[in-house]
């Protein structure tokens, strides 16, 4: 570069144009993460507000709002199994610490939503340390069991506390009163903001710090790594996301039953977002909401147009079970992993494609 | 529980770590000064040279010889040609050749095949012939056009324009120097302070114990049991400053125990350790968790790689500066414009281990799928972020070749002269050990054997015996 143009002759140039720029820089700009998720959540509003005009299916904007509402806890889940390696069945139990909390705050304070959110957030952060503090003892399937049992602790405190509860008034964010159709719109401002944070985490020296966790725990000590401290903060935030997951389910279905087997708080939604999470790839936080789309979005958006389905939605719980064990199978890495291969694979198809046409390159 | 409140609120010590943090940080800062402001001034010269070519270019033209001109850019258009051209040559092959198959399968006559796909190639070169044709006609019209040539202008302005490159690097050095002069001036007078702080609190902790002035590590009576077996059984040696210290002994000898209690891994049983460490003060090994050792200075390599394979061997090295940085989990989390910096910096200082390792080719590569011997390099590389004082390294040669094991002990001698820092190893290989170590100590089920210079070892009778067996007299 630090040249000058040789003596003989100038050199055509090619410089790039106005409009060449222009291409490039936006290019740049959407690899940036924050720019796809800003885009990713403009692209839901939008198709939930054709929703709610009813130009799509009216049904969608409570399925996407359940989906977005669940895949927030399941970014959560990812930052835990995929970087720290640590395993939980907990997120069911975590999810209603975050109800309850907004529940109880409103009811009996009548704070704002929002501040009652962020109590609900500090709670689930003495929670998360509690289980955090217990992970630096216990490993693997024993983290499993405990956690599990923790979750129904929960649960069962909750029956106790006030078994059947809903919202039966909007709450006001803002000076707007949130309908249930709104809610839509507070999920993905909620869900942006955590996958934001989340994918800055994992690009950032704590996320690395995780990560050599995951891989080698005397490594990782001998880098300096404290184990509490990391394993500490990967439960804090699983059960902050969960907790904050909780307050927005609560906002989109307004009533849940604690003594219900197919509730929020229930084993099955803590099994329901670790196979989000396996199958969308426990190290992709894009597979994590997809993964959650796949558990709770696609019986309303796509299943539920097959009328045999429809007619039969005990085979959709099948349907997902197989999936799950397909992932496992063949894509330990989940649905981000079949895409990464795919890409690698349309590149071959292309090469083929040339053979086919032009015969083989002999160089 | 006070011992989780310690953990959790600021102590006195935690400000201390906080002090010392601060202080390695502005030492990485002052060691990555220079190269900042290199980058700089580079940039600043390339955007210079990029303009003037731009002003240069139009003379260039006037000044060029016009037929070597002519002849470059049909040079160029004729390669383009080829290369648009290859794909079509390659079909019409490809088509022939499957249309003489055919007919050689269906057992007919394919000489018709055959001269089609002769007429084909025929065609593809007599357009080449005429599009050269085309060319040499377009040639000598810019030959005429162009004029005779006339270098004096061009001259003129490219002498100007490296002069004024010239001075332009000039002001750049002397701009940038007053400016580095005076950041180092204000970094300086920062450590002075910290340095400062850090010799009040030292003087504040209660004094721990001195060491000779050569020695930088002490190990007295180390005593490490697991139930009933004694693995280290009073164990006693010093690790002078800059020296290449080798720990051997047989298989199941208890030589990484030894490693694993200096740095905390296992809680030794009894005995004691003293070690000088980056800020001058002899600290008791004991009284720090495993993870506060790095801070101390003390980092290792492990005998089975423990790299994180999912990514880059870059990040691999930014993995052991975690306690460098000083942003906290809000600035990470957020990703403000601190970590941005302080990635910047982090990251030339990474590049700067990679190139004296010879891996910085391997910067970007996953560190999933490289070979042994890289990953090898790669974890010694990453124990050399650490600013350590004392690298430990757990045999480093095991599972290499020969010729890796040269340039390993080329390796660990110019690391200890480069970077200042001791080195102490486990080594089965005893090439290795004799050739690179300074002093060696034989242990042998926990308990020493020998200890001297390499001579002293080789000769000793009960290494000989350790390693050898008893001769038995008949």
């Amino acid at each position: 570069m630090n040249k000058f143009l040789s003596d003989k002759y100038a050199i055509p140039r090619n410089n790039p144009t106005k409009s060449d720029k222009l291409t490039n820089g936006l290019l740049a700009l959407f690899k940036s993460p924050v720019a796809q998720i800003l885009l990713f959540t403009v692209i839901m509003g939008v198709i939930g507000q054709l929703s709610m005009e009813k130009i799509l299916p009216y049904s969608w904007t409570s399925a996407f709002a359940t989906t977005f509402s669940y895949a927030i806890a399941a970014v959560g889940f990812c930052l835990l199994m995929g970087y720290s390696g640590l395993a939980s069945l907990g997120t069911g139990g975590f999810i209603g610490i975050g109800t309850y909390s907004v529940y109880y705050i409103m009811a009996e304070s009548g704070l704002p939503f929002l501040l009652a959110v962020l109590v609900a957030i500090l709670v689930a952060v003495v929670i998360g340390a509690i289980v955090g503090f217990i992970s630096l003892r216990i490993e693997g399937i024993y983290l499993v069991i405990l956690t599990l049992g923790l979750s129904e602790i929960l649960r069962n405190l909750y029956m106790v506390l006030e078994d059947k509860i809903s919202f039966t008034k909007s709450p006001v964010i803002l000076g707007i009163t949130i309908t249930r159709q709104l809610a839509l719109y507070v999920v993905l401002v909620f869900l942006a903001v955590v996958m934001i944070i989340t994918s800055n985490i994992i690009n950032s020296p704590t996320g690395r710090a995780m990560l050599a966790m995951k891989n080698s725990t005397a490594a990782a000590q001998a880098m300096g790594i404290s184990l509490m401290k990391y394993r500490l903060l990967a439960f804090i935030i699983c059960t902050v996301y969960a907790s904050i997951s909780g307050t927005l389910l609560m906002l989109v279905v307004r009533n849940a039953m604690a003594s219900q087997g197919t509730g929020f708080y229930a084993l099955i939604t803590s099994l329901n977002i670790l196979a989000a999470v396996i199958i969308g790839g426990y190290k992709s936080i894009w597979g994590a909401v997809f993964g959650s789309f796949i558990m709770y979005g696609l019986q309303t958006v796509v299943l539920n147009n097959i009328k045999f389905l429809a007619e039969n939605p005990v085979i959709i719980t099948f349907v997902s079970g197989i999936l799950v064990i397909i992932v496992v199978m063949f894509y330990p890495g989940g649905l981000a992993q079949l895409v990464l291969e795919l890409r690698v694979k349309a590149k071959g198809l292309r090469t083929k494609m040339r053979e086919a046409k032009y015969g083989k390159d002999l160089g | 529980m006070a011992k989780i409140l310690d953990n959790l609120l600021p102590s006195t010590a935690q400000r201390a770590v906080k002090l010392r943090q601060s202080y390695d940080w502005i030492k990485t800062e002052l060691s990555e000064l220079d190269a900042v402001y290199e980058a700089k001034k580079q940039k600043a010269l390339d955007s210079f040279i990029v303009k003037a070519n731009k002003k240069l270019a139009p003379l260039a033209y006037v000044a060029c010889d016009k037929a070597e001109y002519a002849d470059s850019i049909m040079e160029k258009k004729l390669q383009e040609y080829d290369v648009n051209k290859y794909l079509s040559y390659r079909a019409a092959n490809h088509k022939a050749a499957k249309a003489i198959f055919k007919a050689i399968n269906a057992g007919e006559d394919w000489s018709g095949a055959l001269d089609v796909m002769k007429g084909e190639v025929e065609k593809i070169r007599s357009d080449r012939a005429a599009f050269v044709g085309k060319l040499r006609l377009k040639r000598e019209a810019l030959i005429a056009k162009g004029g005779a040539s006339d270098p004096t202008e061009y001259n003129a302005m490219r002498t100007k324009l490296e002069a004024e490159r010239d001075d332009l690097s000039k002001a750049l050095d002397e701009k940038y120097e007053a400016v580095i002069a005076k950041k180092r001036a204000a970094l300086e007078a920062k450590l002075e302070k910290i340095s400062g702080q850090i010799e009040d609190n030292k003087a504040r902790s209660a004094k721990i114990g001195n060491l000779p002035d050569d020695v930088l590590l002490s190990v007295k009576g180390l005593k490490m049991y697991f139930g009933g077996l004694k693995a280290v059984d009073d164990l006693t040696f010093d690790v002078k400053k800059g020296e290449i210290f080798g720990l051997i002994g047989p298989n199941g000898a208890g030589k990484t125990t030894v490693f694993n209690c200096i740095t905390r891994f296992y809680d030794a049983t009894g005995g004691e350790m003293y070690f000088e460490n980056k800020y001058g003060e002899v600290v008791d090994l004991r009284n720090y968790k495993v993870h506060d050792i790095i801070l101390q200075g003390i980092s290792r390599t492990f005998q089975n790689i423990e790299l994180v394979k999912e990514v880059s061997v870059m990040e691999n090295l930014l993995v052991a500066g975690t306690r460098a940085y000083r942003s906290g989990l809000v600035v990470h989390a957020l990703g403000l414009p601190l970590l941005k910096k302080e990635e910047k910096l982090m990251r030339q200082k990474a590049m700067r281990v990679l190139k004296f390792m010879g891996l910085e080719s391997y910067a970007n590569w996953l560190a999933f799928g490289l070979p042994y011997g890289i990953l090898k390099k790669v974890e010694i590389a990453r124990a050399l972020m650490a600013d350590a004082r004392l690298i430990i390294m757990d045999e480093p040669a095991a599972g290499l070749n020969d010729s890796e094991t040269a340039e390993l002990t080329e390796t660990i001698r110019r690391i200890r002269d480069e970077f200042g820092v001791t080195i102490l190893l486990v080594e089965h290989d005893m090439g290795l050990v004799m050739n690179v170590c300074d002093t060696v100590c034989a242990i042998s089920f926990g308990q020493m054997l020998a200890i001297g210079t390499t001579e002293e070892i080789q000769k000793n009778k009960a290494v000989q015996e350790a390693y050898l067996g008893v001769e038995e007299d008949e």
